[in-house]
């Protein structure tokens, strides 16, 4: 008897047919539609926001800054993030009070109502305007940096001084958006003290923590349940419009949603912001031999204290490439846009971008081969990190050997015009993030019961169950996924960071190996226990005993649906050689993979527009837990590159008003535009997932710019310093405009 | 002159619209007035192809059809049964490819190459079918799987 294979998605059946409910889809009976009143500039100073006219309109509630005392419960709220700014606004659209209506276009309405009073105070919209030249130590101390970090080691300056060939840069990356096609939307309910909002999040326990510090409430009285999400890419990892939803139900009585148009979902949420990067490496006799780079990154309205992604980032720009001397230093620079939000693999792909450039440029200054160049300075296992983290197993060096036999042949095969690039990069699997699982055995199969929705990677309805058919033994089809809300689910840190199979998947092989040594006392057997499907009964066998689990279970263990085992993964966080810290935060990664890309582009000599013709990916994985899940995340990441390679670019005006806030005006990749991808996994790296897995939703965004910079070089010679590779940008860099 | 309500026949039920506004779009009337969310709501400018559905048999972009110009036409949305071989078709064909992640985008795209086969039928070449979806945008699956479930479709046309 053959065991019907899987569908490559379990949740293909409910997708296909409409089924599949989203944040934008909730809607129960009474409920109000919500909207924000947004900020008309992007600074100044507020006079008076007058919510009276608005109010007179049937039906409708208004809540303004005056309405949080009476509203919320007395206890601290977070004074840093208050839900409305009573003094100044900060960014363009920030929400000054909200407003809810029993019909869509009521609230429009309402909320145009709104009157709304605001000084203009001067508004910086690009970090270069602030710091044209590198910032002094005086810096340190400006209003305009939220963040600095600084770490070095060894003598940079004699290095420099000695070295055979000193080359200085300046690089330029632009902002991007997520652009999930699902706004972001939720629903609230305000009733007996219980505060429930039901949202499309990456993160149900992480916006539960947040709601609470926000609105002042204890943790035990919110309740966060996630829905489906359509698509989250880190953008959907922070409460956004929750809390607003919260207040307006509180205030009303009544259930409330709010989405965002698309308009909005640009203007409004936390992603990638502009950077700038001087990157200067000297060389003596074929080596690296010191390297001094410099971020100033953009984080908008990113607090103080709060600024997660200069210290994160700046570690990509060295590079997975062995640096024994460096001086590295970064400023997070605040200007008048939302706060920076993390957005798959956060600024990895665009430092990626810059240090492969670099390192190529280097090479061809020092008449080296750029690829032999690379090769020759790749971490191996074993390495210690810049930042003092010992590389653990790494299949970079051997993805990167694979890439470059690609690339060769494709270059015998190219015609003329075209140009082969290879771009590598790295990164590390957040399983530090903990997580819990509970298995519950039934008489007919094994429910996973935890709390994250799956958003759209497969990772929750794919990947944990691979995880639990591998490590308990049942067929995969008898694993069923339950989501539960964050007061029931036991505790995770969120889909993001590449960590969901990876963290919650070693949960899972925790509470596996609890269980089958239970059933494995209840059989009296010897060795292990194994399981078949017979109709819709699971059985289980030991040593030649088996019994149906039916049997196994106890009468009260039967009454209460199951045997339950919890199982928990939290991992060790890794450290930084705070030897080599002069200042600020780092982050210190650890359980690294690699991966090597490979891209063949043609470039119009006219235009400067660039194609991608043909694309390979090697990625170092640990092992494959689930291949569909695995090659399709592949393929999506290297289209979400190409985008941050060729077409996307959020752009501000001066006034910080976000100028192609929509599809038409910002290009993400079309089908015409991303070429077949081929796809090759290296295994037996092992990480710190469940079998040795390390996470892959992020990995195959990262060398993607790289990777068709470099090949975009050789196609027609432009050396690009700024992302994206726009036809424009290109056009300028071969002197045609 | 009296006063005679919208009406459409959607999925093959036939439906009365008393006190439409004007106004309406299609997908709000699909998904808030009929409840129907099964076809989705992108960026409502018609950029994204999400909210695609078939009007008289025609892939349209229900976020810039006014449903009141409808009066009388026969709407398919993703929720349509077993019934409509031809919705069906494609669904099996995204099924066996894996051509979905997040799934917001999907009714679009299903939507979208069930009309175009409706309209050239076995005749639809390879490029027919990939012109029918240059409306369409996903952000997850960098559209291979989505190509695989196309090649399907096109090589397993009847």
């Amino acid at each position: 008897m053959t065991t019907p294979a899987a569908p490559i998605r379990p949740d293909g059946e409910v997708k296909l047919h409409g089924a599949a409910l989203y944040g934008t889809d909730l809607d129960v009976p009474g409920m109000l539609w919500g909207a924000l009143v947004p900020s008309p500039v992007a600074h100044g100073t507020i006079r008076s926001v007058d919510l009276s006219s608005a109010r007179a309109l049937p039906g409708v509630v208004a809540v303004g800054p005056d309405d949080l005392d009476r509203l919320l419960p007395p206890g601290p709220r977070d004074e840093e993030r208050p839900l409305f700014p009573r003094g100044e606004v900060v960014y363009h659209q920030q929400p000054v009070a909200a407003v809810a209506a029993p019909t869509a276009a009521e609230a429009v309405r309402a909320a145009a109502r709104v009157r709304v009073l605001i000084d203009p105070l001067p508004v910086v919209s690009d970090l270069e305007s602030i710091f044209p030249d590198w910032p002094g130590p005086e810096a340190a101390t400006s209003p305009h940096v939220a963040a600095h970090v600084h770490a070095r080691h060894g003598d940079v300056d004699a290095e420099f001084r000695r070295a055979d060939r000193l080359v200085r840069e300046v690089y330029r990356t632009a902002s991007v958006h997520q652009v999930a096609l699902e706004p972001h939307a939720c629903l609230a309910e305000v009733t007996d003290g219980r505060w429930f909002v039901r949202s499309s999040t990456q993160t149900p326990f992480g916006i539960r923590e947040d709601l609470a510090a926000l609105l002042g409430i204890p943790e035990s009285s919110v309740v966060v349940e996630g829905t489906w999400v359509g698509g989250g890419f880190g953008g959907k990892g922070a409460p956004l419009l929750e809390p607003y939803a919260l207040l307006l139900a509180r205030a009303s009585a009544r259930p409330v949603r709010i989405a965002l148009g698309y308009r909005d979902e640009f203007r409004l949420a936390r992603t990638t912001l502009p950077t700038v990067v001087r990157m200067e490496t000297a060389v003596t006799g074929g080596r690296i031999r010191a390297r001094r780079v410099r971020l100033l990154l953009d984080v908008g309205t990113s607090l103080p204290g709060r600024d997660f992604a200069t210290g994160y980032s700046i570690g990509f720009l060295l590079g997975p490439y062995a640096t024994a001397t460096f001086d590295i230093e970064g400023y997070a620079v605040r200007t008048n846009k939302p706060p920076f939000g993390p957005h798959r693999a956060p600024l990895a792909p665009q430092c990626a971008f810059v240090v492969e450039s670099h390192l190529d440029h280097v090479a061809r200054e020092v008449g080296e081969d750029p690829e032999e160049f690379r090769a020759r300075h790749l971490w191996t296992e074993g390495d210690t990190t810049p930042l003092g983290q010992t590389v653990g197993p790494f299949g970079l060096g051997a993805a990167f050997a694979r890439a470059r036999r690609t690339a060769e042949r494709w270059r015998r095969e190219a015609p003329p015009g075209h140009g082969v690039g290879v771009g590598v990069g790295f990164w590390s699997t957040s399983t530090g993030a903990g997580g819990e699982v509970r298995l519950r055995l039934t008489p007919s199969g094994v429910v996973v019961e935890q709390g994250e929705r799956e958003i759209g990677s497969g990772s929750v309805l794919a990947g944990l169950p691979a995880v639990a058919a591998r490590s308990l033994g049942p067929p995969r089809e008898r694993v069923r996924v339950e989501y539960l809300d964050t007061s029931t689910a036991p505790f995770d840190s969120g889909v993001y960071g590449s960590r969901t199979v990876g963290a919650l998947g070693r949960a899972i092989d925790e509470a596996a190996v609890d269980l089958r040594a239970r059933l494995g006392e209840r059989l009296g057997g010897a060795g292990p226990v194994t399981f078949r499907a017979v109709g819709d009964r699971l059985l289980a066998r030991t040593g030649g005993r088996e019994l149906s689990v039916a049997e196994l279970l106890t009468p009260e263990e039967r009454a209460a649906g199951g045997l339950v085992v919890g199982g928990r993964h939290f991992g060790r966080p890794g450290a930084v050689d705070e030897r080599r810290v002069v200042d600020g935060t780092f982050y210190a990664y650890r359980d690294f993979t690699g991966t090597a890309h490979v891209a063949e582009v043609s470039v119009d000599r006219e235009t400067g527009s660039v194609r991608v013709e043909r694309y390979a990916a090697f990625h170092d994985v640990g092992v494959v837990v689930d291949p569909a899940s695995a090659r399709a995340q592949v393929e999506g990441g290297v289209a979400m590159g190409l985008g941050t390679a060729l077409t996307e670019e959020a752009i501000w005006s001066d006034d910080g008003e976000l100028e192609n806030a929509g599809l038409k005006d910002y290009r993400i990749p079309t089908l015409g535009e991303v070429p077949p991808v081929e796809v090759e996994f290296l295994e037996g790296y092992l990480g710190a997932g469940p079998y040795g897995a390390k996470g892959l939703g992020e990995p195959p965004m990262i060398p993607v710019p790289a990777a068709v910079a470099l090949a975009v070089r050789e196609a027609c010679g432009a050396h690009a310093t700024e992302l994206p590779l726009s036809a424009e940008r290109v056009a300028r860099a071969l002197k045609l405009l | 002159m009296t006063y005679r309500p919208t009406r459409l026949e959607v999925n093959g039920r036939s439906v009365e619209l008393p006190g439409l506004p004007d106004d309406e779009r299609l997908l709000d009337t699909l998904r808030w007035r009929l409840g129907m969310k099964g076809t989705k709501e992108g960026c409502r400018t018609g950029a994204c192809g999400a909210c695609t559905v078939l009007v008289g048999g025609e892939s349209t972009l229900s976020c810039l059809t006014l449903t009141k110009e409808l009066d009388g036409r026969a709407v398919t949305t993703i929720e349509v049964g077993p019934e409509d071989a031809v919705v069906s078709r494609v669904r099996s064909a995204f099924s066996a490819a894996g051509a979905l992640q997040c799934g917001y985008c999907t009714p679009g795209f299903v939507m979208s190459l069930a009309g175009r086969l409706r309209e050239r039928g076995a005749a639809a070449s390879r490029e027919e079918l990939l012109e029918a979806l240059g409306g369409n945008l996903c952000r997850c699956t960098g559209y291979a799987s989505i190509l695989r479930a196309l090649d399907q479709l096109h090589r397993g046309a009847p």
